[in-house]
């Protein structure tokens, strides 16, 4: 032993176990970093390349001032302080409580001449210890993420990011994912470091610190039972860890529900359908494509699905007694499917009775449409009846009617109303396996008269899937960590108060309501943090809804995330119930008389 | 030359009806080398003196000189230094940290003052103590006794010239308990150190130079036992 830091690695291995909550903290938010900012920085180089094969050359500028540059950037940059925050809120509770632990062990050191400036130095430096280890595991970790989503990408999603580096070391995520980690520890060991130099050096003479716990409140007593009482005041009662407690499932519920918003956004900016066609084939001159052409491509080797819509455009029709002009598509049975599958109908829509030759049709609808389910319309001398509504207009580019009728109807009520059976549309599934030979073949098939357009290329489902994965990803760690927070947190309570809950355990208190008092003390963290995370998360993500998605997708509307809501709800209530049957485990195996002898 | 001068010390818990004059215009001195005894019923008042001679705890009027400087005076920071290189504790429950050996105990406040530790004289406290083959134990393996002689190992390896002692054998047997007095004796006479003593056993207080009792806030002096 050479200087008095040297007792902070030899305390480390001591406490092992107590701090491997704290060191799984920082793991996780170096690792989440590192794996963010390399993928990121894996885009950029994908980019990159993309644009010095489309230009010959390039400037890092045009990466940067590509869209995609900027948002990948602009994301992990964001993410970066949410990390940053969670972890300086995860780790500052584990400090916290284990300076508050030790008040008697500070006032030893202050007696035997340790300077205020010798204590904050000592706690910083102990929790900047467990970067030692912690941070070089993240990084490792996150760049193995970073090369297995690389290659998930490259070879699973293919499309675009068939050209994704596989093993690349990025830089930026490695220094990013160190920094996020120092950072985390030396801000969230300020404030303990501070409380831990002003331990009075009196502490380590009397045994006992000045601070004086607060009084039980009365009302508690009189409505509860002493052990749910009790455990309630031991959660109330310390005012800054109730803070940081509920500040801790705080933040965990609002990026669960910011992070349920990307989600919805990627739905919106790349909508991913079912009825999504690989070619579209359309006449070069009469508009009508025969109805035998789609029998022949559906018999084509690779095809999966061919389907058509028929099209009788500004017709005049009579809506609730007055006349104007509408629109007319017919879908085929699959397509109609397909606006079930992907939700795209109002609820109250009676899709069933649309199929077949029929006197029902849907409309296509939006907030400033005033047609509903029920209305009827009186087309071609006949009368039909609206049976349901799509959430909005499919066949306008900004998803809004402009206040023209346009109605869906089954091919077969179509062609008895029109006597048309000629298509106007067709479009081609093709087998996953399928290649440009099926597309050729299709070509081939169709003839010069009609004009079929290769729409595989403009397919987003590849990006789709890798956006909607990394952010389910990200909330599944989210989640995780989350869980091991609570637990931990409530484990450490219960070893800072251990000795009291010895002296319970002499005076007559059983196990089970031991049990319930931790209980009670783990929900009471719970729910408060449910409060407060619901509304900060709620209010947040419709501010963000806002944001990123109504003000592009003018036929968005938000809902109350009901479902969100009540799965976050049950989320924590778990973790809450893990957390205190962990705990009572570690109470059960408690020897009342050493806890009372011990410390 | 007194080394510990105490002049007219005040010290008031509390405010209103609850307040609580732990000491009461308190005035004593205690000549280097000498080992004082502090003697007294609980609540009189012992423990705040200590803690004002060992400026752990601020008066709230009245002067402690410890070899001639005013230890109020200072500021905190200078204050932690001076308790430092002046002032070994040994208290009751031993206090010692339990991740360091033995030795990594004694040697802690030399390193706090960014000192090397002084090989020789750290055997020579070992030999004193009789914890030669225990210097590499944890303080968790040893007895009450040997820790607490570990502790004032740890007080004495500063040099300090005064050593205050809070019921250091409040928690010992009576074998260990006349083993650690010789030792502080021992101590005060070979290292010309002043030590000040609480205890509530009055044969123990028999054996030091001089008594002082402490009741209800105020210290009288008996004067020295033994010439």
């Amino acid at each position: 032993m050479r200087s008095y830091l040297d007792l902070i690695p030899i305390s480390a291995k001591m406490h092992r176990r107590q701090n491997r909550m704290t060191i799984l903290c920082i793991i996780l938010s170096v690792f989440l970093v590192t794996a963010m900012f390399s993928m990121a920085d894996m885009g950029m180089r994908m980019e990159q390349a993309r644009l010095t094969d489309k230009h010959g050359t390039f400037s890092l500028g045009d990466v940067m001032n590509s869209a995609m540059g900027q948002t990948l950037f602009l994301t992990a940059a964001v993410l970066f302080v949410f990390v940053l925050a969670a972890g300086v809120l995860m780790i500052s509770g584990s400090i916290s409580s284990s300076v508050a632990r030790r008040t008697k062990f500070f006032g030893m050191m202050r007696c035997i001449g340790m300077s205020q400036k010798q204590i904050k130095r000592l706690v910083r430096l102990e929790a900047l210890n467990w970067c030692k280890s912690a941070v070089p595991s993240g990084i490792m970790l996150g760049t193995a993420a970073a090369w297995g989503l690389c290659a998930f990408l490259r070879f699973f999603v293919k499309e675009e990011f068939a050209s994704i580096p596989l093993f690349g070391v990025s830089p930026i995520g490695i220094v990013s994912g160190a920094a996020v980690g120092i950072c985390a520890v030396l801000l969230a060991a300020g404030s303990p470091a501070r409380r831990a130099s002003k331990v009075s050096a009196v502490a380590a003479v009397s045994g006992n610190d000045k601070s004086e716990p607060p009084f039980l409140r009365p009302f508690l007593l009189r409505f509860l039972k002493a052990d749910t009482a009790l455990g309630i005041h031991h959660a109330a009662a310390a005012g800054k860890n109730l803070v940081l407690m509920t500040g801790s499932f705080a933040l965990s519920i609002l990026l669960f529900f910011t992070f349920s918003v990307l989600i919805d956004f990627a739905g919106y900016l790349m909508p991913q359908s079912s009825q999504t066609s690989d070619i579209d084939i359309t006449a070069r001159e009469t508009e009508a494509i025969d109805k035998e052409l789609v029998e022949k491509i559906a018999r084509l080797d690779g095809v999966k699905q061919v389907y058509g819509r028929r099209s009788d455009l500004d017709i005049l029709a009579k809506r609730n007694g007055e006349k104007e002009n509408i629109d007319m598509i017919s879908f085929d049975e699959f397509e109609l499917d397909c606006l079930k599958k992907d939700h795209l109908l109002k609820k109250g829509s009676d899709l069933s009775k649309v199929y077949g030759s029929s006197n029902y049709a849907l409309a296509v609808w939006d907030r400033d449409s005033p047609w509903k389910t029920g209305d009827t319309i009186e087309v071609y001398g006949q009368r039909l009846k609206i049976a349901g509504l799509l959430k909005y207009d499919p066949f306008s580019s900004d998803g809004l009617t402009g206040g023209k009728l346009s109605l869906i109807v089954s091919g077969d009520t179509f062609m008895r109303l029109t006597k048309t059976t000629d298509y106007s549309l067709v479009m081609v599934q093709l087998e996953r396996n399928a290649g440009d030979q099926t597309v050729k073949d299709v070509q081939k098939t169709a003839g010069p008269a009609y004009v079929c357009t290769d729409r595989r290329e403009q397919s987003t489902a590849g990006t789709w899937f890798a956006f909607v994965s990394c952010v389910y990803g990200f909330l599944g760690i989210i989640l995780l960590v989350t869980l091991l927070h609570i637990v931990n947190s409530i484990s450490m309570s219960v070893s800072a108060r251990q000795k009291q809950y010895g002296a319970m355990r002499a005076v007559g208190m059983d196990k089970r309501q031991m049990a319930k008092m931790i209980a009670a003390e783990s929900f009471t963290y719970a729910v408060s943090g449910c409060i407060a995370g619901c509304a900060a998360g709620l209010f947040l993500g419709r501010g963000l809804y806002a944001l990123l998605i109504e003000s592009h997708f003018k036929y968005a509307a938000w809902s109350f995330p009901a479902g969100e809501m009540a799965f976050i709800i049950l989320f924590v209530t778990a973790a809450a119930a893990a957390a205190s049957w962990n705990a009572s485990g570690q109470i059960r195996k408690m020897s009342v008389t050493k806890t009372l002898n011990d410390v | 030359m007194d080394l510990l001068e105490v002049r007219s010390v005040s010290k008031t818990y509390g405010k209103g009806e609850a307040a609580v004059h732990a000491l009461k215009q308190v005035s004593f001195s205690v000549p280097r080398g000498e080992f004082a005894a502090v003697v007294g019923e609980s609540g009189s008042g012992k423990t705040t003196l200590l803690n004002m001679i060992g400026a752990l705890d601020t008066p709230d009027s009245g002067k402690v000189m410890i070899d001639g400087r005013d230890i109020f005076s200072m500021n905190e920071d200078s204050r932690t230094v001076f308790r430092r290189r002046n002032i070994g504790f040994v208290f009751q429950s031993f206090n010692l940290i339990p991740e360091l050996t033995v030795e990594q105990n004694i040697v802690f406040p030399v390193l706090l003052d960014y000192q090397k530790p002084d090989r020789e004289y750290l055997e020579e406290l070992l030999d004193v103590l009789h914890l030669k083959d225990r210097r590499r134990h944890l303080p968790g393996q040893l007895s009450g006794g040997q820790q607490q002689r570990a502790a004032i190992g740890r007080a004495l390896m500063t040099r300090p010239m005064l050593i205050l002692a809070d019921e250091p054998t409040g928690n010992l047997d009576s074998q260990n308990t006349s083993e650690v007095m010789a030792l502080l004796k021992e101590a005060s006479r070979k290292y010309e150190q002043t030590i000040i003593m609480i205890t509530h056993s009055r044969s123990i207080a028999q054996t030091a130079d001089r008594i002082f009792q402490v009741s209800d806030g105020l210290v009288k002096d008996f004067g020295r036992c033994r010439v």
